[in-house]
């Protein structure tokens, strides 16, 4: 029965309108990010970035490189927004909306409900951030006329990366892998505030909340020897993996804290929504 | 089918439910009674095990509703006063995915609780374009899919018209007579409840009123109806003072005394002066029976 409930679930989550707008609002903000990066002073810097290093601009300025430009800025705009949104709606929606409580007249334990809930979130966010990945990289590609060799700049990661097509192709479908894992964290938070006895759209805010105060306070130089501590740093471990020589140490590192707190975030969840009457 | 022993469960500052003791017997509507802020839905929360009690016990069919509760809620089905569906997906979806959280349902029992209910033409419709009524009608069919032989309902006829009213009416009283379904049933329509329950029990702030047969309890005290041409107030006072009936309440409407009798109460009023208007024993709706029970503030239970 686990399987069915979970297949229910997720027919619960893909049957919603409102997530296919969310994957066209995705679609929207992509096609307009690769117009920004049409404009000629955003051209002419990434031009001057590369011939400055010796680099041709047309040989890495291809469907790879935009691809995953798209995909930094797209997952950075709306990629925590929407996670938050759907995972902070999962189960105060139900409690909300009644369903909750015609679940729980119903000879199933509260954590096998929750977990069967979870479960089907994760997949979810799984499912988003690999469409996301894909049509990135499709919008480069169509937009360049073919995959072409990768250049990967991140200045906050001390990254300046080159890549031939086929490792370049390698490096972002893992990199997309990374980024689905990391990012989960902010979908088991949003969970979290959702097992609380709150409203959806509070278990949303109140995540997005913590997220911002943490890449704010991150980004304060007096904070600069504390970065370790920060949700944001670790979410951003996907990044590493495009390094020449990848840090794996310090990405399991940051994967094993984004572990711990998604574990903390379950267990605290959980222990809120057993504990707690439903109630009209 | 259903023990209630001490239940108690406080909210903040406010008692909700007050050392509830209960036994609703198998094969029996039982109604529960009570304004709002009784306590119906707090119990009817604990029974499911959707509320916590801070004291007492719960059992369904012998076992505990929170410590076995799967066992407890193998056989329950409940609906509640606004029972809600993701309205984005069809009747017959709906049902499927609260049923699974109980177990496979076959395909020839969908078709006939969806029969029963009268929903067939419409179970593949999207519940949003449902009626109060309809949605109603499927949260009946959800609760008898899994062969349930306990039905719990909260306020099952809240929102609809008489004649979904008397749908439901009619439904109840066949799965408890054709199907023998125990049934517990909570509601404000006294009308309904006089209807459907032999058995009931009247909450008032969290405290149990009264707990039987009612209409037994009514039959045990007979009331009858005097109405003299002059000196109402010095007749009752009279009737109460010769030991011929017990009370009177406001509209003249008397409980005969231990004993006493029609006839006893005629020839005392003739003998006493009194020309009679109206002497006639009734039959106490359960409007009556509930007001008074409501209104004693006292303990009058079976």
């Amino acid at each position: 029965m686990f399987v069915a409930q979970l297949r229910n679930e997720l027919l619960k989550l893909f049957a919603r309108k409102r997530t296919y707008i969310g994957f066209g609002a995705f679609l929207f903000v992509q096609v307009a990010i690769l117009l920004l990066l049409q404009l000629p002073k955003a051209k002419r810097a990434f031009q001057q970035l590369l011939e400055s290093n010796g680099y041709g601009f047309e040989e890495y300025y291809s469907g790879l490189t935009l691809g995953l430009l798209i995909i930094l800025f797209t997952v950075g705009m709306l990629g925590a927004l929407y996670l938050a949104l759907v995972s902070g709606d999962v189960v105060a929606k139900e409690v909300e909306e009644g369903t909750m409580r015609m679940i729980l007249s119903r000879p199933v334990s509260r954590l096998r409900v929750l977990t069967v809930k979870f479960l089907a979130c994760a997949i979810y966010s799984f499912v988003l951030l690999a469409f996301i990945g894909m049509t990135s990289l499709l919008a480069g590609v169509i937009y360049r006329g073919g995959l072409g060799k990768l250049f990967v700049y991140a200045p906050h990661e001390q990254l300046f990366a080159l890549f031939d097509t086929r490792e370049g192709l390698w490096r972002f479908v893992r990199g997309v892998g990374f980024m689905g894992i990391s990012l989960q964290v902010v979908s088991t938070l949003a969970f979290m505030f959702s097992c609380f006895q709150m409203k959806p759209a509070a278990a949303t805010i109140l995540s997005l909340s913590v997220l911002f105060v943490d890449l704010v306070l991150r980004n304060i130089p007096y904070f600069a020897g504390f970065q370790q501590w920060f949700i944001t740093y670790h979410t951003a471990c996907w990044v590493r993996t495009f390094n020449d020589i990848v840090p794996w140490w310090s990405i399991v590192q940051s994967l094993i804290y984004l572990g711990a707190l998604n574990l903390t975030f379950l267990v605290v969840g959980a222990m809120s929504f057993c504990s707690r009457d439903f109630k009209a | 089918m259903i023990q209630i022993r001490g239940a108690t469960k406080r909210f903040g500052p406010r008692l909700a439910v007050d050392a509830l003791t209960l036994d609703v017997p198998r094969g029996q509507i039982f109604g529960l009674l009570g304004h709002n802020g009784a306590g119906k839905s707090t119990t009817i929360g604990m029974l499911l095990g959707q509320v916590f009690a801070d004291a007492g016990t719960l059992t369904i069919n012998g076992y505990d509703v929170y410590a076995e509760r799967a066992r407890a809620l193998e056989r329950v089905g409940a609906i509640f006063e606004t029972p809600g569906f993701y309205d984005y997906l069809s009747g017959a979806t709906n049902l499927r995915i609260f049923c699974q959280y109980t177990g496979r349902v076959e395909e020839a029992r969908f078709r006939e609780v969806v029969r029963l209910v009268g929903l067939e033409e419409r179970i593949h419709d999207k519940v949003a374009y449902y009626s109060h009524g309809m949605r109603q009608r499927l949260a009946l069919a959800q609760a008898l899919l899994p062969h349930p032989e306990l039905l719990i309902l909260d306020e099952p006829s809240e929102g609809l018209d008489p004649e979904g009213i008397h749908e439901i009416r009619h439904l109840i009283l066949r799965l408890n007579r054709e199907w023998g379904l125990t049934i517990l049933f909570s509601s404000h329509l006294l009308s309904e409840v006089e209807q459907l329950c032999s058995h009931l029990a009247v909450l008032r702030e969290g405290r149990l009123l009264f707990c039987g047969q009612w209409r037994q309890f009514e039959r045990n005290r007979r009331w009858i109806r005097v109405r003299v041409t002059e000196g109402q107030a010095q007749a009752e006072t009279g009737l109460r003072e010769a030991g011929l009936v017990a009370e009177f309440t406001t509209d003249g409407h008397g409980r005969l005394a231990e004993g006493g009798e029609v006839p006893a109460v005629a020839d005392w009023l003739v003998r006493n002066g009194y020309r009679i208007e109206t002497l006639a024993p009734i039959e106490r709706a359960l409007e009556d029976f509930y007001l008074e029970t409501i209104h004693v503030r006292r303990s009058i239970a079976q």
